[in-house]
């Protein structure tokens, strides 16, 4: 049976034209895409059938579902229901057990070649995947299956694409990212600890609308969404420039909306769209709220030191940054060390000095 | 690992651990050679002696007004790149919170911009410096390796930085991961050539010029 | 070959010994001598340099091999390949070549024939290195390796086995004796007790024979009990300049012996600049104990004097003077205000060189190089800048206290033919007693 274009089944929908239009344009702004691109969105995402979508969860917190769920206006983003065909979604769909496995089977089958697979969570790889399973597969099975038949395959969120918390040390399941365990299909990475709800949409919708994935910076990530750091659109960039730091948490500094990068604020190592696209549909984000970036788009955000922690401090010790007394006895012991190897030296070349000093240096010397 | 945790990681922890072991040796291995005895009576008073060495600390950061026509220039310019790299080192935000993980304690930044712009001009200097040593019929034949690669090291601590400040060659991330490798290098090199002369200043114009106030002469 | 081009330096060597040996016996002796404050020095050097900007022998030449710090290079290699404290990491890399016989012949010119000693380099240097004591320690271990400069060598040989520094067919009594008579003054000789043991410049006697009668006038009429010693004549000492320790030892020891034996309170040195340092600075290290008398150049003395009342002074008639400090007593002795004591004494109208105080420029015929014929033209190069800074003073007359600075002028006004004639202070305060 013929699916409905997604044009037909917005009208069927009571969605007119023009907000479809309104909708198209906005995404294309937020893409940064040239303008009169959204006439061509439109007319595309019209035209194009709706897309089979696979949403597979591993080890994830079921954040980044939560996060695309609070996408803002609904009645807007809604639309995506209508643009997609969610057939595979653990928290959403209604069926379970076969029958859910089911619906999973025959999407695949139907759409072999041409649907997209979303991965939601890190995949555990030790033990041969045992740390992980869901009706009686492991997720690293489910993974090679699933993407057989994918036409491309979406990491959602950090743990997905870069491996996340279930990755943090000591790793204890083996958890890799999705590009570990395939690399015979392309991979967008929208990472984020969740990732802003416009940049999974965003990123979607382009896929939908336009066929193909989006430019991919260094680590496989949109390049619209990724392609700045937080800190070179951060509002309180002139703060930073000027040298005013807040140093506690309420202090004048903080009050006075100063830089967080005292506070430990990774901005400047961060690649994401909060500072610009905010969330709640704009409302803030974690930097206006007054506690720095913690970095949870970035890979390893977990293992790279205290989030307190400014990012110039030195990021080695047992609290994965050094403590004045971890410096103290640093540099104690070190000093000790070279100090007993110097007093080594000088003894040697004191003792020879000493045997030097014994020989006459020539005792026909005189006689010449 | 990304190069720039392994850079503020493990290679500054190593860096930072041949740094004090080189130096505590060096200073060990120097400070308990023979000392000889000063037999011959004194001119001054021990007190007069011991305060010429304390003044000589200070008045040989320039040169006595008899040599200033033929040398202020050159130890000019030399102070003038190492005023710029204590500032850039010591009053830039980021830079001070470097410090504030060792010691415990931090002070006030200066604007970035303006520290952007001492860098920049130290930058210049020490270009013009190394143009100096190259030119200089006497530099050129005393240099050697320990000069020019000292050079490059600091030159390419303070070059990385404004990279990476510019977000120029390459991903910001790495630029930093740069600098602070490059940072850590000097570390490693820091015990082993003349960048030593940091730690040898003081005492080595305290001890000749009490040895000189010694005897009654100018210092 | 090409005719023009300067021909290669030719060493001075002293005791058979294959040319390999000369290196390791150089090295041996650096290694036997050298501790804590000279591994300092040589580890502070950050090749600025500015020394050379100080030194009267680059200034004059342009040439940059006369960088003060140069002059001790294979020494600081050997230190730091042989007894630095990263010596052994040193080695093991081959990170420094060692040093080679060659080196030091070629270096033979650079550690004598062009360095008074006069310690104008260790003034200027920024990191507070003293350069003039390691150029003096270098030369210790070129001696020891038998490099040092003939002239040098062979005076120090003669005054450590004879006491006498200079070859004379007159022996050095008698011509004392003779000076004496012919200025009418008594030279008090061999006292067996006294409060002063008085020792003469050989340079005097041949040369200067007033200044030695000044010497003994001033002494009689302050009522000094003062003497001549025959067996410690001289106040020279010939192995200061050419490095040989043990034997400089051995020459200030006949000094001591015969101060000891009597009873003096005081040694004066005349006017001569190294036998000061040898004496009042090095002499009592060498001994290894304190010594048991106070050392005093002789404008020391008479500035006490002065002071205290016995010694007046007439106002000197003439021009305007201006008075050559010589580097052994002001920088590297201390002896600064001494002689303005006396010049203000005798009512002098003294122009000051500009670089005053213990930072003008040497004779050029310091540290021994006076007395290396090789060196001649080097030196008259090298004199140059002192010949300008003493003209500039407009002054009229030249004054100084050292008979090696009188030499050198003289010998540098001969050249240039220039119209200053060095004038002894000493000669000027004893012919005008009050």
């Amino acid at each position: 049976m013929t699916q409905p274009t997604i044009g037909e089944l917005l009208l069927q929908n009571g969605v007119s034209r023009r907000a479809f239009l309104k909708y198209c344009t906005a995404m294309a702004t937020l893409m940064a895409l040239p303008a009169g691109m959204g006439r061509a969105l439109a007319a595309q995402a019209a035209a194009a059938r709706r897309l089979a979508v696979v949403y597979l969860s591993f080890q994830e917190c079921t954040g980044c579902a939560e996060s695309l769920l609070r996408a803002y206006s609904p009645s807007i983003e809604n639309l995506l229901f209508n643009v997609i065909s969610l057939d595979y979604q653990h928290t959403l769909m209604a069926a379970a057990g076969h029958q859910a496995e089911g619906a999973l089977a025959q999407t695949m089958k139907e759409n072999f070649g041409q649907y997209l697979v979303i991965v939601d969570g890190a995949i555990p790889a030790a033990d041969g995947g045992v740390y992980g399973t869901s009706g009686g597969k492991s997720y690293l099975d489910t993974m090679r299956e699933v993407s057989k038949g994918a036409a491309a395959i979406i990491s959602l969120g950090t743990c997905a694409a870069f491996g996340g918390i279930p990755m943090a040390k000591p790793n204890p399941t083996g958890a890799v990212p999705v590009s570990d365990v395939i690399s015979d299909k392309p991979i967008v990475n929208v990472s984020g600890c969740p990732p802003v709800p416009e940049v999974i949409t965003g990123t979607l919708f382009q896929f939908v609308a336009m066929g193909k994935l989006p430019e991919l910076d260094a680590l496989g990530r949109p390049k619209t969404f990724f392609g700045n750091t937080i800190h070179d659109r951060c509002y309180r960039r002139p703060f930073y420039d000027e040298g005013k730091f807040a140093k506690t948490f309420d202090d004048e500094g903080a009050r006075n909306g100063w830089c967080l990068y005292e506070l430990g604020c990774k901005g400047p190592t961060t690649y994401n769209a909060c500072a610009t696209v905010k969330w709640n549909g704009g409302t803030s984000w974690p930097v206006e709220s007054g506690h720095g970036c913690i970095g949870c788009s970035e890979p390893n955000f977990w293992d790279k030191g205290s989030f307190y922690a400014p990012l110039s401090s030195a990021a080695f010790g047992r609290a994965g940054n050094v403590s004045p007394r971890d410096a103290a006895r640093l540099v104690g012991a070190a000093a000790v060390v070279g100090g007993a190897i110097g007093l080594g030296a000088a003894a040697v070349s004191r003792q020879r000095q000493t045997r030097l000093a014994g020989a006459p240096l020539d005792p026909q010397k005189k006689e010449d | 690992m990304d190069l720039l945790s392994f850079a503020r990681g493990p290679a500054l922890q190593f860096a930072l651990v041949v740094f004090f072991i080189g130096v505590a040796w060096r200073i060990v291995g120097i400070t308990l050679l023979r000392t000889g005895r000063l037999l011959s009576e004194p001119r001054t008073s021990l007190g007069k002696a011991l305060f010429g060495g304390f003044v000589t600390m200070g008045s040989r950061s320039w040169p006595h007004p008899e040599f200033v026509g033929r040398t202020g220039a050159g130890e000019a310019l030399g102070y003038s790149y190492h005023i710029g790299l204590f500032i850039v080192v010591l009053a830039f935000g980021p830079h001070i919170q470097t410090w504030a993980g060792f010691l415990g304690f931090d002070w006030p930044a200066l604007p970035s911009g303006v520290i952007t712009i001492i860098s920049v001009i130290t930058f210049a200097l020490l270009l013009a410096v190394l143009f100096r040593r190259l030119t200089h019929r006497v530099l050129r034949l005393l240099s050697n390796f320990d000069d020019y690669f000292s050079w490059f090291i600091t030159t390419l601590v303070i070059v990385t930085g404004l990279l990476a400040t510019a977000h120029f060659g390459a991903r910001y991330e790495t630029l930093l991961g740069l600098h602070v490798l490059s940072f850590d290098v000097l570390l490693l090199w820091f015990p082993f050539g003349k960048l030593m002369h940091a730690f040898y200043i003081m005492p080595s114009r305290a001890i000749n010029g009490y040895l000189l106030a010694r005897k009654g002469a100018p210092s | 070959m090409n005719p023009s081009a300067p021909a290669a330096f030719k060493a001075d060597h002293q005791t058979q010994m294959p040319p390999e040996a000369r290196a390791q016996r150089a090295l041996s002796s650096f290694a036997r001598e050298f501790g804590a404050l000279t591994a300092l020095r040589m580890e502070s050097c950050i090749h600025c340099g500015m020394c050379a900007d100080a030194c009267h022998f680059y200034i004059a030449t342009e040439d940059p091999k006369y960088t003060p710090i140069w002059k001790v290079e294979p020494f600081k290699q050997a230190y730091k390949r042989e007894s630095g404290p990263f010596a052994p990491l040193y080695r093991l890399f081959g990170l420094k070549k060692e040093v080679t016989t060659a080196e030091l012949e070629q270096w033979q010119e650079l550690l004598f024939d062009s360095c008074n000693l006069c310690g104008r380099c260790s003034l200027i240097c920024p990191m507070g290195i003293d350069v003039a004591t390691l150029i003096e320690q270098a030369r210790h271990a070129m001696f020891d390796a038998g490099l040092a400069p003939t002239e040098l060598h062979d005076a120090a040989r003669r005054q450590e086995l004879f006491g006498e520094p200079w070859e004379s067919k007159e022996p050095y009594l008698k011509k004392l004796a003779e000076l004496g008579r012919a200025h009418q003054v008594a030279i008090p000789v061999d006292l067996p007790q006294a409060d002063v043991l008085l020792l003469v410049s050989g340079v005097e006697i041949d040369r200067y024979p007033a200044q030695v009668a000044a010497l003994a006038k001033v002494m009689a009429h302050l009522g000094v009990k003062a003497t001549f010693r025959s067996d410690a004549l001289f106040a020279e000492n010939m192995a200061y300049f050419t490095g040989a320790r043990d034997w400089q030892r051995n020459i200030s020891e006949y000094v001591i012996r015969e101060a000891v034996k009597v009873g003096a309170k005081t040694v004066i040195v005349p006017e001569c600049g190294h036998a000061y340092t040898a004496l009042r600075w090095e002499a009592a290290e060498l001994h290894g104990a304190k010594l048991p008398f106070a050392v005093q150049h002789i404008t020391e003395f008479l500035a006490d004097a002065l002071k205290a009342g016995t010694l007046r002074l007439r106002k000197a008639e003439g021009g305007s003077v201006t008075f050559h400090d010589p580097c052994q007593l002001v920088r590297r002795g201390g002896v600064m205000d001494a002689p303005r004591a006396l010049m203000k004494a005798l009512d002098l109208d003294l122009r000051e060189l500009k670089n005053k105080q213990g930072f003008s420029y040497c004779c050029a015929g310091g540290g021994g190089v006076l007395m290396i014929e090789r060196a001649k033209e080097l030196r008259y190069r090298a004199v140059a800048p002192k010949l300008h800074e003493i003209d500039a003073t407009g002054a009229q007359q030249l004054l100084t206290s050292c008979s090696g600075c009188r030499a050198s002028f003289e010998d540098a006004a001969d050249h240039f033919h220039w119209n200053k004639k060095p004038a002894s202070l000493l000669e000027l305060v004893a012919n005008h007693l009050a």
